[in-house]
């Protein structure tokens, strides 16, 4: 389980993320939602050494973590938005790069693992490929499965279907899905509610820096008045 | 007009003057990249110190011509005890201007990377230097490689400068037979089409490598 407690992060004067409390169990995702700037990616790169964590504790299976060594021990993984692959690497290298480079991992067993991972996810045929040459659906996979290469404990996925169409989305969707069930702790930070509607999560609405409400997302789409404030929340017109 | 018996009975001292030239571009190059890439990366970190510095040197080298770096090193370091060969205080003079400039050079390509790259790199466990060697060199390599090119078909031609402390490079050896023969039209021409040939190949060497280096860009 993963257990966030009274996270707090100032940049400079303000405060970005305000006291942040939160639980997730292995297997579940929590999908925090709100408008553009309520802190939702900086919660993830918080928790990934990505901005300096103020106060607050963060516990894996009530081990306390160290955010500033989480990159080095893989026990956090990152999804991002804009995939952020390296482009002057083929889809192959970008998953088994780290594996050699900072596991100490022999090519014959990066190689291994890289195609037993792309086969799985749909991608065997493009391990020769550059990353431009693959689709938005493509890359977001690759993204997933550069992470999944390095065994993380817990996945965040930075607004996984902002560069995705409705289909695409609805594939995400489903990889998300997946990951929950082999286990991971799965963090998703999106505005998406189409994303939500095939997701079975736990939602947690943010605004200014702060979670103000959770809910399971059966809550929220099974009684057509909380999905409509649920769509207002996060165009951002109503309190929730 | 020209005479071509002159020009091949001086071939082989005016090849042999282009040999050195390539070796001063040669190894000029070398240092200059070596030592402009380090700058480079050390001026695109956050050392506020360590980058003034690199400012600081980069507006120097630029600001004077090569012609008065070469006669430093030759003439100004001997006094202050450090006495090189006139062959390493040309390659040393070189070195050190080419290494401004291509720092500049490689400063702008790290730049050009993506930082969400860089974070990437940062979260699957890489270090620092490992992101550099891996992740940005090699892409911002790539984007400058337009630039660095430039930058040595520069110093090829520049290295005649360094005839000025008497190193047998291309442009002294074509003086030296010029001085002895008074046939300017035939020697000049010949040095000429020499450095082309030199710049020219190293031109197309470069087109070469830059189709190789962007083979992963989608066209």
């Amino acid at each position: 389980m993963l257990k966030i407690k009274n996270l707090t992060t100032v940049f400079g004067t303000k405060k970005v993320l305000d006291d942040i409390s939160l639980s997730v169990d292995k297997g579940q995702i929590a999908v925090l939602l709100g408008s553009s700037g309520v802190g939702k990616s900086t919660l993830l790169r918080v928790l990934n050494n990505l901005e300096k964590c103020g106060q607050g504790e963060v516990f894996l299976d009530d081990k306390k973590l160290d955010l500033t060594t989480v990159n080095q021990t893989h026990t956090i993984g990152m999804v991002f938005q804009n995939f952020n692959l390296f482009e002057h690497l083929t889809v192959e290298q970008n998953i088994t790069l780290a594996l050699e480079k900072v596991q100490n991992m022999t090519p014959e067993k990066a190689h291994d693992i890289a195609i037993k991972l792309l086969t799985s996810y749909g991608l065997k045929d493009k391990g020769k490929s550059y990353v431009s040459q693959l689709s938005g659906g493509q890359k977001q996979r690759l993204a997933i499965v550069r992470t999944l290469a390095l065994k993380p404990n817990v996945i965040c996925l930075d607004e996984p279907t902002s560069a995705l169409d409705p289909l695409l989305t609805t594939y995400v969707a489903g990889t998300i899905q997946e990951l929950a069930a082999q286990g991971f702790v799965v963090l998703v930070a999106t505005h998406d509610v189409m994303l939500l509607e095939k997701l079975s999560c736990t939602i947690h609405l943010m605004k200014d820096g702060k979670i103000i409400e959770s809910a399971d997302s059966k809550a929220f789409f099974n009684n057509r008045e909380q999905y409509k404030k649920l769509n207002d929340f996060v165009a951002g017109t109503q309190e929730a | 007009m020209i005479d071509f018996n002159l020009v091949s009975d001086s071939l082989p001292f005016l090849l042999r003057g282009a040999l050195v030239t390539l070796q001063i571009a040669g190894l000029g190059c070398l240092f200059g990249i070596t030592f402009g890439t380090f700058l480079g990366l050390l001026h695109s970190g956050k050392n506020k110190i360590i980058c003034w510095l690199i400012t600081m040197y980069v507006i120097l080298i630029r600001g004077t011509p090569m012609l008065m770096h070469i006669m430093f090193a030759y003439y100004v370091l001997p006094q202050l005890g450090i006495e090189l060969p006139v062959f390493w205080a040309a390659i040393a003079a070189i070195s050190l201007n080419s290494a401004a400039y291509v720092s500049q050079i490689i400063k702008s390509g790290i730049s050009a990377v993506s930082s969400g790259q860089k974070e990437a790199a940062k979260t699957l466990g890489f270090s620092s230097a490992q992101i550099a060697w891996y992740i940005v060199l090699p892409q911002a390599f790539r984007i400058v490689l337009p630039a660095l090119g430039n930058e040595f078909i520069t110093l090829i031609k520049d290295s005649s400068l360094a005839s000025i402390i008497g190193v047998a490079e291309l442009m002294r050896e074509g003086s030296i037979i010029k001085s002895r023969t008074f046939d300017a039209i035939s020697i000049y021409c010949a040095v000429a089409l020499i450095y082309l040939v030199m710049t020219t190949t190293l031109s197309i060497f470069i087109n070469q490598l830059e189709k190789r280096m962007n083979r992963h860009v989608k066209n």
